[in-house]
């Protein structure tokens, strides 16, 4: 059972999503049609924002990753990086994605180059692109690891500069409607209700991706071992 | 002064430690490693003065492994390597140049096919602080007349004389006794030049210098006083030579890696072929599609520096030359500063952002033509940081780095918002 967990997490996870969009779509309450250009779009916000909070999770995994491979030359590091950094490509791409279709229809823009949020989460979504396609591009071996656990750990100085961003400069992305500071909170109960199981839902599901992720890699340690075995090698 | 230890290995005796003068080279329990393997481990090597040590053994043991790590080219996994007594690398990342110049030929020769041969040598000869009549080291190996056409223009075994002359420079130049470091500096060299080396190598042994030498040549293992196949060492005698008349005059030098950068340029137009040409091909573009009379000024002043900053995209032309023979790692042993287009930036930054300003804002504007050098410079700088972080990667070149280059907009854009309010 316990090799069956990744599987599990990625089930529950998925089935988590589905019905988050459900909620979103069909259950949860519409915003006032005053208070922005495009109230259906919204609705996308529930996709968005689980999705962002499970990209940070797997820049974290993959900051903690580069560390420990970095520092410590542990191969159980070395694969959290890697997890990290496909987990954090696949949530980053839904993220912009969303964020782009909602800009779209709320800003009339997609994308506004003057933004510090969407530039920093997109250049972090670009940084775990080129991790994810630059490790492929090379042999495996300290001096790839080296490299790319230095980029892991240069770029996660934009997690905590995304995260602050809207507080500091608030140019186009809206600013934080959850632990914003202020006291009251801006989010309906059932809004906060559909949210949080979105979040959970990411959670969980990303959790699972990096753990059969990191399986992944292990076995093509394995194989690769095996092979040099094969050729006479240590 | 070598002794075996238990393990085979050749450790440094103590009594070099503490009452000799400092060892020309001295590898202290070193360990590296290559791809996902262990190349060698608890490895310690100590020259000396007169030594020349000869590293044999079949392929892939790891003979060209201690050459670049003597060089600084490798990090190291564990233990120190120390050239004339102060450190130059160490397992903590430390990194210093080595205080004395030192020789290196690598195995890919290092060369820039745009250099000429003479151009070459005498830069080889600023770095140790010298110079010196190159005619007569060139005439003895039979390039003389080659002295001022481009290396990319030599036959494969002339491009390795000079790089063998590149190694030897450093010792033949000095008094005082210098480290060489050669990576199968007979191949590729004809019957003439190998004897013509040989005998270099003796008489320079004589005069005081050591070498370290990857060969698996027999010409070259008989002049070795010490052979070494990485596991275990045999010492021989070698006959008393002549020794080598130091050649050098003590030049002062200032800005050699600026220079050179430039000298690069200058032979290559690589500045203006890549960089020039992209933002060129940037502004005609624009003008192709866009009309600036219906435009209003903040977007024209960011087709304006959209020249300069895509010049700047296009990185810094002589890191990308620098890839050719490894040039570049050649540099990176002996300064800390690699060759630059210092001077590319800001001329090229000026004079393109004046032509974006007087095509699009119908008059040259010198503060945003300033603004547009400065742009130019600090995207160049940017791209060159990243592309040099990515040069101990297996395949350098097949690494998607300018994915990350997006960064650059954000700041770009917050420029062109400043320069328009001016």
């Amino acid at each position: 059972m316990r090799r069956r967990f990744p599987e599990v997490f990625l089930g529950i996870g998925f089935v988590g999503i589905m019905s988050t969009l459900f909620l979103g779509l069909n259950w949860a309450p519409s915003v006032s049609i005053n208070a922005f250009e495009s109230p259906a779009a919204q609705r996308i916000f529930y996709w968005h924002v689980p999705a962002a909070w499970a990209a940070f999770i797997a820049f974290g995994v993959l900051f903690t990753g580069s560390a420990l491979w970095f520092f410590k030359r542990s191969p159980f590091g070395w694969r959290l990086h890697v997890a990290g950094a496909e987990a954090g490509l696949a949530c980053g791409l839904m993220t912009v994605w969303s964020g782009c279709v909602w800009g779209a229809a709320e800003w009339g823009t997609p994308w506004d180059w003057t933004d510090v949020r969407l530039n920093t989460f997109g250049l972090l979504t670009l940084l775990a692109l080129f991790l994810v396609l630059g490790r492929q591009s090379q042999p495996d071996g300290v001096e790839t690891r080296d490299t790319f656990s230095t980029f892991g750990l240069y770029g996660f100085v934009l997690v905590p500069l995304t995260y602050i961003a809207t507080r500091i400069w608030q140019i186009r992305h809206p600013g934080p409607v959850i632990g914003a500071g202020d006291d009251g909170g801006s989010l309906q109960s059932s809004m906060a209700l559909v949210l949080l199981i979105g979040a959970l839902s990411f959670t969980i599901f990303i959790i699972g991706h990096m753990m059969i992720s990191m399986r992944i890699t292990h076995l093509e340690q394995r194989l690769e071992h095996a092979q040099k075995k094969l050729d006479g090698g240590n | 002064m070598v002794v075996p230890s238990e393990n085979g290995r050749f450790d440094v005796g103590l009594q070099s430690r503490t009452s000799m003068p400092a060892s020309l080279l001295s590898l202290v329990d070193i360990e590296v490693r290559r791809g996902m393997g262990v190349v060698f481990s608890g490895f310690n090597l100590e020259v000396d003065s007169k030594d020349v040590v000869v590293l044999h053994g079949e392929n892939g043991a790891g003979k060209s492994t201690v050459i670049e790590s003597c060089a600084r080219l490798l990090p190291l996994e564990r233990g120190s390597i120390l050239h004339h007594g102060s450190l130059v690398v160490d397992s903590e990342g430390r990194r210093s140049l080595a205080k004395q110049p030192f020789g290196l030929t690598l195995q890919s020769n290092g060369l820039l096919g745009d250099e000429t041969v003479e151009n070459h040598l005498s830069t080889v000869c600023s770095l140790s602080g010298m110079k010196t009549d190159l005619l007569p080291l060139l005439d003895a190996y039979g390039l003389a007349h080659r002295r001022y056409d481009r290396i990319g223009q030599l036959s494969g075994g002339q491009a390795r004389k000079v790089a063998v002359l590149t190694g030897l420079l450093p010792a033949m130049l000095s008094r005082e006794p210098r480290l060489v470091l050669l990576d199968e500096p007979a191949t590729g060299l004809d019957e003439r030049a190998l004897a013509r080396l040989i005998s270099d190598i003796g008489q320079l042994r004589e005069a005081g210098h050591a070498f370290v030498i990857a060969s698996h040549h027999p010409e070259i293992m008989k002049c070795a006083t010490r052979l070494h196949d990485l596991k275990s060492e045999t010492s021989q005698n070698q006959p008393e030579s002549q020794p080598w008349q130091a050649l050098g005059i003590e030049e002062n030098i200032s800005l050699l890696s600026t220079r050179t950068g430039h000298r690069y340029l200058r032979s290559t137009r690589a500045g203006l072929a890549r960089n020039g040409l992209t933002a060129l091909l940037v502004l005609g573009a624009l003008l192709a599609f866009i009309d600036p009379a219906s435009l209003e000024k903040s977007i024209l002043v960011g087709f304006v520096l959209a020249a300069p900053f895509a010049a700047g995209l296009a990185g810094d032309p002589v890191v990308y030359l620098m890839r050719e023979q490894r040039a570049g790692d050649w540099w990176r042993a002996h300064v800390n500063r690699l060759p630059a287009a210092d001077f590319l930036a800001p001329v090229l930054g000026f004079t393109l952002t004046g032509l974006g300003s007087i095509l699009f804002l119908d008059a040259f504007n010198w503060k945003i033509s300033v603004i547009g050098a400065g742009v130019l410079w600090a995207t160049l700088l940017c791209v060159r940081f990243i592309e040099l972080s990515t040069l101990r990667l297996a395949r350098p070149n097949a690494v998607f780095i300018r994915l990350l280059l997006p960064i650059l907009i954000l700041p770009w854009a917050l420029v062109v918002e400043y320069a328009a309010t001016l």
